[in-house]
């Protein structure tokens, strides 16, 4: 009795499994039939109809058509890296603040990179100033001038103000250096050629007849900047990020081709970081705290301080709680401080 | 000043002089063969999808993968005053499809259901033929891969869809990512006022 019903069961089961089959087949046989029975197309007209032919007072809609960023708005880029500059300069050489000085690089973070998405960026700008100087054709408009210059200028006056406040590249990488490792001298200063040959292949593929801005191709965090981005730049750039939270601004220091500019123009700076201002204590306290290895006998190297403000901060006899602890001593053992 | 003043000082400032000479001197260059703002413009005579004898070939959809921002800044647009208005529109419907009750293609072409249209005035069922309609590309929607664009051209239609750029999505990159890949050349950097006026229509 059972075994009957099992049976009955199992037929039922293989009809149901052949309906479907012959269902499908059907499908499969018939569905191009039925597209074999599209219309033979024909143009319908061969001229528009303009609004008098379609008459009832018909208005032909106008195209849609966004309009690109108002040129007030580009001056506004330029203003404001103007602005961040001067800020930048004056907040590491006379108000020596390294809490400002980060807030200010949090600002230019928010605004050149993610509010402008990274461009223009001085660094690309390298790429179009190198083929506009070299091909009478091609002529960049005078925001990515100033983009490209004003950095140079404000360096060879005041030293690298530009990667300390304003970069945005440059600002990422110092929130995220948490952990900072001395890299060995030699190491450093090997790593360090890297970027001017960086600098010379980037304007060698930039002047090539096929056009190859490597900057942009190969900027590690513009895909952050948009949220968006090839794979594989999103991976190099997470992996930027990571040995930055302890090998300081890698980027910076041993690839950026525009901090090769702006070394070549600190060299011959009017001014750059003291990192006290009177005397020296010779304690060390500053040569340790600065990630980039920047302090060579208690001195800043100008042309590799990235303004970043650190030593300030390390540095007992600077900033508030210095000038009070100072006062301290005056006060208890040192009468003859001038 | 004057008493401390060494040669090292003297080199210092004679460097310095140099180096502000030659920015000075290369920013002033390029000012002066500076022009304003530029922008992309996609050639719509090189454009495989709208330029003239590409007939039968699959449309070019890089403009939609290769570009940075995460709907393609090229999006597709009718330029009204060249429209037919068909009835049959070839880039509205997919007109291989099989036809309906109504006579019509039973599918639109386009994959986002971007394109709308409307009857001008009544639509006279009678008379199909000379029932007009607008149509309309939902900017919002449209992604730039160019199906009706490939369609909307000699000899199936008018050639009034073209790819263009929407100027408030490009982030105007230094290097376009579609340019490097357009096996055509069709994206090109013009004057401001050239890339805003109606031309690259053919």
């Amino acid at each position: 009795m059972t075994g009957s019903i099992e049976m009955a069961h199992a037929t039922s089961t293989r009809r149901a499994v052949a309906a479907i089959l012959a269902l499908f087949i059907l499908a499969t046989v018939a569905v191009p039939t039925i597209a074999a029975q599209s219309i033979p197309y024909q143009r319908p007209v061969d001229t528009a109809p303009q609004e008098k032919t379609i008459g009832g007072g018909y208005k032909t809609p106008a195209a849609q058509k966004p309009l690109p960023r108002n040129s007030w708005l580009q001056l506004l880029d330029v203003a404001v890296l103007a602005a961040a500059l001067a800020i930048s300069s004056w907040l590491v050489l006379k108000r020596r603040s390294r809490k400002a000085l980060v807030a200010l690089a949090a600002g230019s973070l928010a605004y050149f990179g993610f509010y402008r998405e990274g461009c223009v960026c001085p660094i690309g700008s390298i790429q179009n100033v190198a083929v506009a100087l070299t091909n009478p054709q091609y002529s960049i408009p005078m925001v990515v001038t100033a983009t490209f210059f004003l950095p140079l200028v404000v360096a060879v006056f005041f030293g690298r103000a530009f990667c300390g406040g304003v970069c945005a590249l440059g600002a990422l990488q110092e929130l995220v250096l948490l952990k900072p490792v001395r890299v060995p001298r030699r190491l450093d200063r090997a790593l360090g050629l890297l970027k001017y040959v960086y600098l010379g292949l980037a304007i060698f593929f930039a002047l090539k007849p096929a056009r190859d801005f490597l900057i942009c191709r190969f900027d590690p965090f513009v895909g952050f900047f948009r949220r968006t981005g090839a794979p594989h730049m999103l991976m190099i750039g997470g992996a930027f990020l990571l040995a930055g939270l302890f090998v300081g601004r890698p980027y910076c220091r041993y690839l950026c081709p525009y901090g090769a500019l702006l070394n070549w123009c600190t060299r011959v700076a009017r001014r750059g970081v003291t990192i006290t201002p009177d005397k020296e204590l010779d304690c060390g306290l500053c040569t340790d705290a600065c990630p980039y290895g920047a302090i060579e006998k208690m001195r800043a190297v100008r042309r590799n301080c990235l303004y970043c403000a650190r030593c300030y901060a390390a540095c007992p006899r600077d900033g508030k709680l210095a000038r009070a602890k100072a006062q301290l001593v005056t006060l208890s053992a040192e009468p003859a401080r001038s | 000043m004057s008493e401390h003043f060494t040669r090292r000082d003297l080199l210092h400032k004679a460097g310095r002089g140099a180096v502000l000479a030659t920015l000075g001197g290369g920013a002033g260059f390029l000012v002066r063969k500076a022009h304003g703002q530029v922008v992309w413009q996609v050639d719509a005579a090189r454009c495989l999808n709208s330029r003239l004898g590409e007939v039968g070939v699959a449309a070019c959809n890089l403009c939609t993968t290769e570009c940075v921002v995460a709907l393609s800044a090229v999006r597709a647009v009718n330029e009204h005053s060249r429209c037919g208005r068909c009835n049959i529109c070839p880039a509205y419907f997919n007109i291989t499809s099989a036809v309906d009750d109504r006579g019509l293609p039973s599918e639109k072409l386009c994959p986002r259901d971007a394109i709308t249209r409307r009857p001008i005035g009544k639509a006279d069922p009678e008379d199909p033929a000379n029932n007009f309609y607008e149509y309309l590309i939902d900017e919002e929607k449209c992604d730039g891969c160019g199906k009706c664009v490939m369609q909307c051209k000699e000899p199936l239609g008018l050639g009034s869809i073209v790819l263009r750029i929407r100027y408030n999505r490009c982030v105007d990159c230094n290097r376009c990512a579609i340019s490097t890949a357009c096996p055509k050349d069709a994206l090109i950097q013009v004057p401001v006022e050239q890339g805003l006026r109606n031309d690259g229509v053919h």
